[in-house]
């Protein structure tokens, strides 16, 4: 009894260890983007405000292109998460429930493409990109992340999960399989639809590598990569708006991790035990 | 009926089996298309391209070789000590090495031990889990945004380390040529390893509880039970997180770009592979010399893994 005691305590220790480093960050930003940068450069560190300002953020709104960097990542947020419920579903339902000639080949191709790196492709999408004419246009971002492999993947799985008879029911009354999936397959997602709404809202939120390549001018950029694109600028004057926009820019993951942590953690769970 | 014509394609199947090959078609269509152009398409364009001579805007020249043959040739150069501006390749290629080595282990073991910790009976516990698991979810350049505050000369990093080895001195660390890396490597650990607990704490779910009771009757303490019980239960996760985690570590981009910048930093010292075929397309506007370093790149990153999952990734489907 005493050496169960005696490890209980140990795991306390190291887990309230840890607990301190993954939160540390946060919380000493989140300080910090409420004081003068003169304060948040003192050593050793202050902890409490004083004076306690709010001009920090006010500063990061005073950057004109700020709202916009923040509308620009909303829509590509709401336009992609839109289409991927859509064709990832479409898609989904098809490989789980359809049964026809070439469809598990079709579908070991798309898995394969997880394996491509962004690197490799970038290059010929920029090249794509300019032949349309798309380069520097939130469009493209759109079209680019429209659809993606782990969606598809994702709604695949979900469908199986669900029992064959539902959709054989259907059949037997005569109904085509487009309309049983927009009458029955559709609503029953729910689950699916929100986990897929989180994932690619966040990547979205998130994005910055695909950003980087496409969007060259400041008021077109999304959200992380402006706020580089600010920080890059006043990093020996003042750094504490840049804290504070890391802060605005952590909010949407905290929302969502809070609403929605079961589909978050659901997503990465599923992406590893693929097939 | 537009279908009809269709039906004539394929005539072996039943007229059902029909109806369900084409409407099982047009719901996937979509999809397929848009991600085999950017896929499929792209890598064989990439392909094409690295052997082309090009500055999007001349006409294209084809090459043979050419571009391959100086990427070896700024390997090798590298390798007997070029100035670092005349080999950023290499300079990348050691870099994303290095790198790779110090993120990988770490943030391994310590995503089994946040795993562990966040799955141990102990009471409180529950409470940290969620703690660790937000780094996982928040944007890497935010998060290395508040670390560059963090790794500053007056910064909380230096007070912590000072604190913890008195005499640590007060390194910039950011703007540091030999501090650099590992300062992204520490940002990186503490951003995915949160990642990697998920999926071990995944599987030590699934792990029968009556086969862990029984070893707790049979008298064998945490730690034996975690090595002799657990381990080899998750084994395939830990083989697929190393993986995963190593082709992440070595694809590195956003916290190079952001932290040491787009010219890589100081003498090249934050520079990666990535950022430099980024910095030869986009920069130099040379995307055929980009799409051939691209596609050794490729080739280097997935040798090893296949070694490697030939030798232990034998439980992995």
């Amino acid at each position: 009894m005493k050496t169960r005691t005696y490890y209980a305590i140990i795991t306390l220790v190291v887990g309230f260890l840890l607990f301190i480093i993954y939160t540390m960050p946060f919380i000493r930003s989140i300080i910090v983007s409420f004081m003068t940068w003169e304060q948040a450069s003192k050593i050793p560190p202050d902890w409490i405000p004083k004076p306690f300002i709010l001009s920090n953020y006010m500063k990061l709104f005073r950057i004109e292109m700020f709202p916009r960097w923040v509308i620009n990542t909303l829509i590509y947020g709401v336009a992609i998460s839109t289409t991927n419920v859509f064709l990832g579903l479409m898609a989904g339902y098809s490989f789980a429930v359809l049964r026809y000639p070439g469809r598990d080949v079709i579908f070991n191709l798309l898995l394969t493409l997880m394996m491509l790196p962004m690197f490799v492709t970038m290059v010929p999408l920029y090249v794509i990109l300019r032949y349309f004419n798309l380069l520097d246009n939130i469009v493209a971002l759109i079209i680019l992340g429209m659809v993606s492999v782990n969606t598809v993947f994702m709604a695949r799985q979900y469908f199986l999960s669900l029992p064959r008879d539902y959709f054989e029911a259907a059949r037997l009354d005569g109904a085509s399989y487009i309309r049983i999936f927009f009458e029955i397959a559709l609503p029953m997602a729910k689950p699916l639809i929100i986990a897929i709404i989180v994932y690619q809202f966040l990547g979205a939120w998130n994005a910055f590598f695909l950003p980087v390549i496409v969007l060259k001018s400041p008021e077109n950029f999304v959200y992380a990569q402006g706020l580089n694109y600010a920080f890059s600028r006043a990093w020996y004057v003042e750094y504490t708006p840049i804290i504070a926009g890391t802060i605005i820019g952590s909010l949407p993951t905290l929302l969502f991790f809070i609403l929605f942590r079961k589909y978050l953690i659901g997503g990465i769970v599923i992406r590893t035990y693929r097939r | 009926m537009p279908r009809k014509n269709y039906f004539l394609l394929i005539p072996s199947l039943t007229c059902r089996r029909k109806l369900e090959f084409i409407e099982g078609f047009l719901l996937i269509i979509p999809s397929v298309l848009v991600l085999f152009l950017f896929g499929y398409f792209a890598f064989l364009y990439a392909f094409y391209m690295s052997f082309l001579k090009w500055n999007y805007i001349s006409d294209p020249v084809l090459i043979g070789l050419d571009n391959y043959i100086k990427a070896f040739n700024e390997l090798l150069r590298g390798l007997t000590g070029a100035s670092w501006y005349e080999v950023p390749f290499f300079i990348g290629l050691r870099n994303v090495l290095i790198y790779t080595a110090i993120v990988v282990p770490i943030q391994t073991i310590l995503a089994l031990v946040l795993a562990a910790i966040a799955s141990s009976r102990v009471k409180g516990t529950s409470v940290f889990a969620t703690a660790y698991l937000m780094p996982g979810f928040t944007c890497s350049v935010i998060i290395a945004l508040i670390f560059i505050y963090f790794f500053s000369q007056r910064g909380f990093i230096n007070y912590v380390m000072n604190l913890l080895i008195p005499g640590f001195g007060y390194p910039d660390w950011v703007n540091s040529k030999s501090l650099i890396i590992p300062a992204m490597a520490i940002v990186a650990i503490w951003g995915t390893s949160s990642n990697f607990a998920i999926l071990f704490m995944a599987a030590m779910q699934s792990i029968p509880r009556d086969v862990l009771e029984q070893s707790r009757l049979d008298g064998a303490g945490p730690i034996k039970r975690f090595i002799y019980i657990v381990l080899p239960f998750i084994k395939p996760t830990v083989v697929y997180a190393i993986i995963v985690g190593t082709i992440g570590a070595l694809q590195m981009f956003d916290l190079s770009f952001v932290m040491a910048g787009p010219q890589g930093g100081i003498e090249y010292s934050g520079m990666t592979v990535v950022l430099d075929i980024y910095r030869t397309a986009f920069m130099q506007f040379d995307p055929g010399y980009a799409a051939a370093k691209a596609m050794i790149f490729l080739i280097l990153m997935y040798i090893p893994t296949v070694i490697f999952l030939r030798k232990y990734g034998g439980g992995l489907k």
